[in-house]
């Protein structure tokens, strides 16, 4: 592989983020600083098994009538952050789109689900009448680029417009590619993250693969049982550093990518992917590894998952770097989680404090510094979130308050 | 010109080659030989396909895909194990399997052929309905400017069930295309994917093609490949906005 050049930061002008906490940044914030975990009951379908779940409850916006072919609980979950006044982020799309223009604007959205949602109801009907219901879009509510395509209408904007797929790291690959939409000239800002919403394939597919918990999941806890999920928005507008009339709210410096080479859905056992992802990320950010203030672990709570970053971790910053994985608050939101957790960590810069992680009783004989209740007053420069997926698919993102870190 | 990237070579596959002779352009056929037995058992139609185009775009570009980025687009992935994973879903109590679950991520492919060839290098995989090969392309461009050497891309389709979204899926498709960001004698150069502002009306027959087929799209810049000296202009998309690459050789 060709040596990393180190790649010029971007600026984060805005963000948004709807979980299971609740509407928008304030309700992730205050979770965050309570450690408490907004995992509960399942009510969108029925399950053969019993699972806590980050289910959103707070009541989604229509779609209007115009993009009714786009009407997705997907595309109806990022378009409640995209429009939650409070962060903001629908007023710095319009500002952006009067700076740059429409067609300088991209899009660029992680998910690993989409809209699949809506396609199993239509099974149903299928397998009944042999024949697809009558509202039934595939292209436009279940294809993976559902819902980027539906912001770019929403948002009337013309720049380039793709959905990046790859399971968990889904999210941060888009921010990667934002960066590098923005970097190689191609677009001035570029709308990213990730939206995911639940379905039953994922909930039972994790099941066969034995990797659900029954319990409220416990990140790097001795007694974890597995992973719950969630379901999410996580939205960020990039821009480039020159020319933004909004302050900055933060860099992004880098996302180092790479592949474990290893197994579909079990991550290489030395964790080798994982600690490419992390060196390459501070390789292309120009900075040491003594620099990172803190890491937002991808911790899933799968016993293999959480040691395997852990053994990383040690390998790339030994137990000098304090961590702590945020999934037992918000569950894993999947295709979605690099952008909750680019939010996370976000937050935590903004407002000075190393999240805890929530469910984390008993520690396991892990080898790197696991933040179990949060650290209020804890000033944050710069800080890393990582995002491992099936199919050994990596991404760690590096975030600062300095365009140096 | 230091933003043109270059083709080192491109491959076709596709269960039914004879599709493509209508427009002059040859594809091999699915060669399942070229993965291990224990890989052959777990994978799709999809990724053999996909396999077979990547590993004879990189034969003849004489690259190493252990050491290759890859962008991987597609609109639907892996559609079959999809759909028979969502016909399996109504019945409540029905257990799914673990590796078709695995199996039916987006970024399947990308996964197997990382492992196939040991590579960890960064992989990543796409979806943009009708702009999904010049938005790879595009993906791909990027990538190389920030890291210079090859990518792979690889632009595909399955054969789609025809309740989904018809004519989409109707023949089956793989385009792979070894790209580098140095240039070379005499290979062919294009430019950094842009919307085309008037754009021309296209050939019916490919308009038609592409609809059933979302990864012909690269048709028009796979028959430029075959004309020595190319140059102009080649429709990468079949909606609006267009998209267009500049084609032309690094003179001698």
């Amino acid at each position: 592989m060709s040596a990393l050049n180190p790649i010029q930061p971007v600026a984060i002008t805005a963000y948004a983020s709807l979980c299971a906490c609740g509407m928008g940044n304030g309700a992730l914030y205050r979770s965050l600083l309570e450690n408490t975990s907004a995992l509960g009951g399942l009510s969108l379908f029925d399950l053969p098994f019993s699972t806590p779940v980050g289910e959103i409850s707070v009541p989604l916006p229509e779609i209007r009538p115009e993009l009714e072919a786009y009407n997705s609980r997907n595309s109806r979950v990022a378009l409640a952050a995209l429009y939650y006044a409070e962060d903001g982020l629908r007023a710095a799309l319009h500002r952006a789109k009067s700076t740059y223009g429409s067609g300088r604007i991209g899009v660029v959205i992680g998910t690993s689900t989409s809209g699949l949602y809506e396609t199993e109801t239509a099974y149903e009907t299928l397998l009944k009448e042999q024949r697809m219901p009558d509202d039934f879009h595939f292209l436009t509510r279940h294809a993976y680029q559902a819902t980027p395509r539906f912001l770019q209408l929403e948002l009337g904007l013309n720049g380039p417009c793709y959905a990046i797929s790859t399971a968990c790291s889904s999210a941060a690959k888009a921010m990667a590619a934002g960066q590098r939409l923005i970097d190689s000239g191609v677009c001035d800002a570029v709308l990213v993250g990730g939206v995911d919403t639940l379905c039953r394939l994922t909930l039972r597919g994790f099941r066969s693969l034995d990797l659900i918990s029954p319990q409220r999941c416990r990140p790097m806890d001795k007694n974890r049982r597995g992973i719950n999920i969630g379901e999410a928005a996580g939205l960020l507008l990039l821009e480039k550093r020159s020319g933004s009339q909004a302050p900055p709210l933060a860099y992004l410096l880098a996302v180092g990518e790479s592949s474990d080479a290893h197994h579909m859905s079990t991550p290489h056992p030395e964790g080798r992917g994982a600690a490419l992802a992390m060196t390459s990320a501070l390789q292309l950010a120009g900075i040491a590894a003594e620099r990172i203030d803190y890491v937002n672990l991808h911790a899933t709570a799968t016993k293999i998952n959480d040691r395997v970053e852990a053994r990383a971790i040690s390998e790339v910053f030994g137990d000098a770097v304090p961590c702590s994985g945020t999934k037992g608050i918000t569950g894993h939101t999947l295709g979605a989680a690099g952008g909750v957790e680019a939010i996370v960590s976000l937050l935590a810069m903004r407002h000075g404090f190393i999240p805890g992680t929530c469910g984390l009783e008993e520690m396991d004989d892990c080898i790197c510094q696991v933040i179990r209740e949060p650290l209020p007053e804890r000033s944050l420069q710069t800080v890393m979130s990582n995002s491992f997926g099936f199919g050994g698919n990596n991404a760690s993102m590096i975030f600062s308050t300095k365009t140096d870190g | 010109m230091d933003k043109t990237i270059y083709i080192k070579a491109a491959a076709l596959c596709s269960p039914e080659p004879g599709e493509l002779q209508a427009f002059a352009l040859e594809a091999m056929p699915v060669d399942k030989s070229l993965l291990p037995a224990a890989l052959r058992r777990r994978t799709s139609l999809t990724t053999k396909m996909v396999v077979t185009a990547a590993l004879h775009a990189c034969d003849r570009a004489q690259c190493d895909a252990g050491q290759l980025p890859s962008v991987f687009a597609s609109v639907g992935g892996e559609i079959q194990v999809t759909d028979a994973l969502c016909r399996t879903l109504p019945d409540k109590d029905a257990l799914l399997s673990p590796t078709q679950f695995h199996n039916s991520v987006h970024n399947t492919t990308a996964g197997y052929w990382s492992i196939l060839n040991q590579c960890q290098a960064p992989a990543t995989a796409i979806a943009a309905i009708d702009d999904t090969f010049v938005m790879g392309l595009l993906e791909a461009w990027a990538q190389l400017q920030q890291r210079p050497g090859d990518l792979l891309l690889v632009c595909y389709d399955e054969h789609w069930p025809q309740y989904l979204a018809p004519p989409m899926g109707q023949v089956a498709l793989a385009c792979a295309l070894v790209l580098t960001s140095e240039g070379r004698r005499r290979l062919p150069a294009i430019s950094r994917p842009e919307i085309e502002a008037e754009p021309e009306p296209m050939d019916k027959q490919l308009m038609h093609f592409i609809q059933r087929s979302p990864a012909a799209a690269a048709i028009p810049l796979l028959q430029a490949l075959q004309i020595p000296d190319a140059a102009g202009r080649i429709t990468l998309n079949i909606s609006a906005p267009r998209w267009f690459t500049e084609i032309h050789r690094v003179a001698a």
